[in-house]
């Protein structure tokens, strides 16, 4: 009975997702595709927490739901004002429908060809002890395999260097992005100070809880670069300018720790990235609270864009 | 109870649809943002449930969900004011104009213009 109802659920929830990737890809109107895409991250988070990956989850939550929303959002509406968000034409654009169906379908054999992975993993399961956690996925990401997680949190600043090169010369000292206004005591403004005390709460527990639970860096970091940027949004403040030591000094504060202890490692340890088992938990907690500054810095920069004085396009 | 749990979920779901239809259909821009938001609170309402049956660490999801879900909406008055970073609470010019400084034809004046842009059919 619950095996069937289970399946029951699996199915309402995969046909609910196809039919929102139908719509936002079949539909037309490009309003209604971001709105579409936006319910899409909302059904993949749960579809996600059916599958058991409850990590994954809170990032899709937080990126899929989050902040892929406002900056699609914020780019239609530059588009309307631009008077750009011309629908296409009658028709299929064909070369996109073709590449699009040639990469699902690639993907598709991908996934049958691969062999079915055994979890959780004998190894992990005999080395987890000795990582100092007990969240293996922070296990992985932060003793296992530091170093994938070091070249990607650098790869986050380098993509935020690339943004900020959008900056036209004469904007390179304004403050980060649009400058945004609101009225004050308004529902705006109400909400710029009532979402930000809870958020940070959350974004603080996913990363103390990201040890020994779903969580960590990334997810906690999302969260509190999705409220920053509610307070921002509302006008409760306003975003640095480039240039601001402070906010420089937290963009690379993750990277900088993480390779600090990487060295650490290579001197007291047995190599670059190697985390002493005695001083793992210490060591890995520290490198996680200096990354999801780093992350939520980044993220919030990357979607408030370049600095636009006022009166840009 | 699990599988009254399970059951559930699967009516939450099923009710999803019917947003879903509105966001398909419109026809203003708002009524497919609020259906959107609408998802998201059938979403909540999923993850609580699957909370319940699976694992209790989903509530943690949910939590995320709900708090960031909001996020969506305020992108979207954001986006539907003149220059893409006011408020539709703002008088239609961000110069301090207050609506208690101007005569009551002139105020209501300021409010029909400002809910124009509710009305409009944007591109959808």
């Amino acid at each position: 009975m619950t095996a069937a109802l289970g399946l029951a659920l699996d199915a309402a929830l995969c046909a609910l997702i196809l039919g929102v990737a139908l719509a936002v890809v079949a539909g037309r109107g490009v309003f209604r595709a971001v709105v579409f895409f936006i319910v899409y991250g909302l059904l993949a988070a749960v579809a996600w927490v059916r599958l058991d990956a409850v990590n994954v989850a809170l990032a899709e939550a937080a990126i899929g739901a989050g902040l892929t929303g406002v900056l699609l959002l914020a780019a239609h509406g530059r588009l309307r004002r631009a008077e750009a968000a011309q629908d296409l034409a009658h028709g299929m654009p064909w070369s996109a429908a073709l590449a699009g169906g040639a990469l699902a379908a690639a993907l598709g054999w991908a996934w049958f060809e691969m062999p079915i992975p055994v979890e959780p993993g004998p190894e992990l399961a005999e080395a987890l002890p000795r990582a100092g956690v007990g969240n293996p996925v922070t296990a992985v990401l932060l003793n296992f395999r530091a170093w994938d997680t070091l070249l990607e949190s650098i790869v986050l600043l380098a993509a935020l260097i690339g943004v900020w090169m959008l900056a036209r010369e004469g904007d390179w000292r304004e403050p980060l992005g649009r400058p945004q206004h609101a009225r004050p005591g308004g529902v705006m403004a109400g909400f710029g100070r009532v979402l930000p005390p809870v958020g940070l709460l959350v974004g603080v527990w996913l990363v103390w809880a990201g040890a020994d639970h779903p969580g960590g860096a990334f997810q906690g970091g999302t969260v509190l670069a999705a409220v920053g940027l509610v307070a921002v949004l509302a006008g409760v403040i306003r975003p640095p300018w480039i240039g601001a030591p402070l906010w420089q000094g937290a963009l690379v504060l993750g990277p900088a720790v993480f390779l600090l202890a990487g060295i650490a490692g290579a001197v007291l340890a047995g190599g670059f990235l190697t985390l002493p088992e005695g001083f793992a938990k210490p060591a890995i907690v520290t490198i996680e609270v200096a990354l999801t500054v780093s992350i939520a810095v980044t993220l919030a920069f990357l979607v408030l864009g370049p600095p636009e004085a006022e009166g840009a396009g | 109870m699990t599988a009254w749990l399970s059951f559930v979920a699967i009516g939450v779901l099923a009710s999803l649809a019917g947003a879903l239809w509105r966001v398909w259909r419109g026809p203003a821009p708002a009524d497919r943002m609020m259906a959107a938001q609408l998802v998201g609170t059938g979403g909540v309402a999923v993850l609580i449930l699957l909370a319940a049956v699976q694992d209790w660490a989903a509530l943690d999801v949910a939590v995320a969900l709900a708090l960031l879900a909001a996020l969506a909406a305020v992108g979207f008055v954001k986006a539907g004011t003149p220059d893409g970073a006011g408020d539709p609470e703002e008088e239609a010019p961000p110069a301090d104009m207050q609506l208690s400084a101007m005569t009551p034809d002139a105020a209501a004046q300021v409010g029909r213009t400002r809910r124009d842009p509710d009305r409009r059919r944007g591109d959808g």
